[in-house]
């Protein structure tokens, strides 16, 4: 199911990502609070949405952390977009464990570990997770079809694979990653779109 | 397969539900540093991570804010770290000096170990050495504090029976190498494996092989793992 988007991401609006890497780089101890603060709550909720059990939700967001502070110096302070890569990271970190606990067999949930690759992260827009663009993506969630919002909520929340989908749902695999392309495809259009009205 | 092949893959690949060849071709691209690859797959990672706001808000507990930043400045939580004493004297005699495996819900043990594991990443002397190639599935990196230990994070780690073990070795410069501990990796072949205490002095390298259990005083079998450093 996709839970409603509450604009939880209000909190993170109106920081500076640069001076706040860079801090993370110095191994400054405050940093590390205050990179807490703006997306602890972030990466908690997304963490739990997705395992639905607190006391694994709650190793999983410090191991998130904890790969953020080890990978922050490959980080570019100037480019990258520090909220995206931290929810990035717990979303890995999330599936990674249910598919250890389901005993699927992917090794690695993604393909590869966002925290090994910052770089994906710059020139991402920093306000991504604002307000604004959560009313932009829900509104363009409500618009996708109904086979559309499913393949997005099976691999976004039970992270299945695109396989996996086409034995859950029956449809052919090709249906399958034509359903997740365009629903991904439609609600970058609108965080676009919204970019530049 | 060409970045044209792979292009209409980049949004499963970054949702993490693209299949066989097309998710390892995409890693491949992106590790190479493909222009066309990155750029694709960073648009797609950007609208995921828009889409964390579906998520119900939820409230973290106070103690995790606290388990967080005690990880990179003990003095923060130095009284959580009295309570916590008993339990990692405890925990460090029954290990002893062997493997440190961190799984996903064990949160007492977790929180200490990553405790230590943050106190030799803070070290400003610490040394930070990627390894893993394309031959070879494991990959990771290796944190070294002369000082304070080492930390091992490593991935796809090759499964072995049972009555083997993985055991880490610090290569000096010259000489034998040196036994730095046992372990054994998680479901998936993750690990973090924390090796705390002075390095022996002038380490050129840390390796990793494949033991009988309670390890060797000598390796046996070639390392799967050297990290120069």
């Amino acid at each position: 199911m996709i839970l409603p988007a509450l604009l939880l991401a209000l909190e993170l609006t109106g920081h500076n990502d640069e001076d706040l890497a860079r801090r993370l780089q110095n191994r400054e101890p405050r940093a590390m609070a205050e990179l807490y603060d703006r997306f602890g709550r972030l990466a908690y909720s997304v963490t739990l949405a997705i395992v639905r059990d607190p006391a694994a939700t709650e190793d999983l967001v410090q191991e998130t952390f904890l790969r953020a502070w080890s990978r922050i110096r490959a980080f570019d302070a100037a480019r990258g977009a520090l909220g995206a890569w931290i929810i990035a990271i717990a979303r890995n970190r999330a599936i990674d464990y249910l598919r250890s606990m389901q005993k699927r067999i992917e090794a690695n949930s993604l393909g590869f570990d966002p925290a090994d690759h910052p770089r994906l992260f710059n020139d991402t827009e920093r306000n991504l997770l604002n307000a604004e663009h959560a009313r932009l993506l829900q509104s363009a969630l409500a618009g996708l079809s109904e086979n559309q919002r499913r393949v997005i909520e099976l691999a976004y929340y039970e992270g299945l694979s695109q396989t996996e989908m086409a034995e859950k749902l029956g449809q052919p695999l090709g249906t399958i990653k034509t359903w997740t392309r365009t629903a991904l495809q439609q609600l970058r259009a609108a965080l676009t779109a919204g970019a530049t009205a | 397969m060409t970045c044209d092949e792979l292009r209409p893959e980049y949004e499963a690949f970054a949702l993490g539900s693209a299949g066989e060849p097309e998710r390892s071709d995409i890693a491949e691209h992106l590790g190479r540093d493909c222009p066309a690859c990155t750029e694709g797959v960073a648009a797609a990672l950007s609208t995921v991570a828009a889409m964390a706001s579906f998520a119900k808000p939820a409230n973290p507990p106070r103690a995790l804010r606290r388990r967080v930043i005690a990880m990179i400045d003990p003095s923060a939580a130095r009284s959580r770290f009295a309570v916590w004493l008993p339990w990692a004297v405890a925990l460090t005699l029954a290990i002893a000096m062997a493997s440190i495996i961190v799984p996903a819900r064990r949160e007492s043990a977790v929180g200490s170990r990553l405790a230590e594991a943050f106190t030799i990443l803070n070290d400003p002397a610490a040394k930070d050495v990627a390894f893993g190639e394309p031959a070879k599935p494991a990959r990771g990196r290796i944190f070294l504090s002369p000082r304070r230990g080492i930390v091992l994070i490593a991935a796809n780690l090759p499964s072995i029976p049972s009555g083997r073990t993985f055991q880490m070795w610090v290569i000096p410069q010259s000489g034998a190498p040196i036994p730095a501990g046992t372990f054994r990796a998680g479901a998936q072949g993750s690990v973090v494996y924390v090796r705390s205490g002075p390095v022996p002095p002038a380490a050129a390298a840390v390796a990793v092989t494949i033991e009988p259990a309670g390890g060797s005083p000598q390796p046996t079998t070639t390392p799967f793992i050297v990290s120069r450093l």
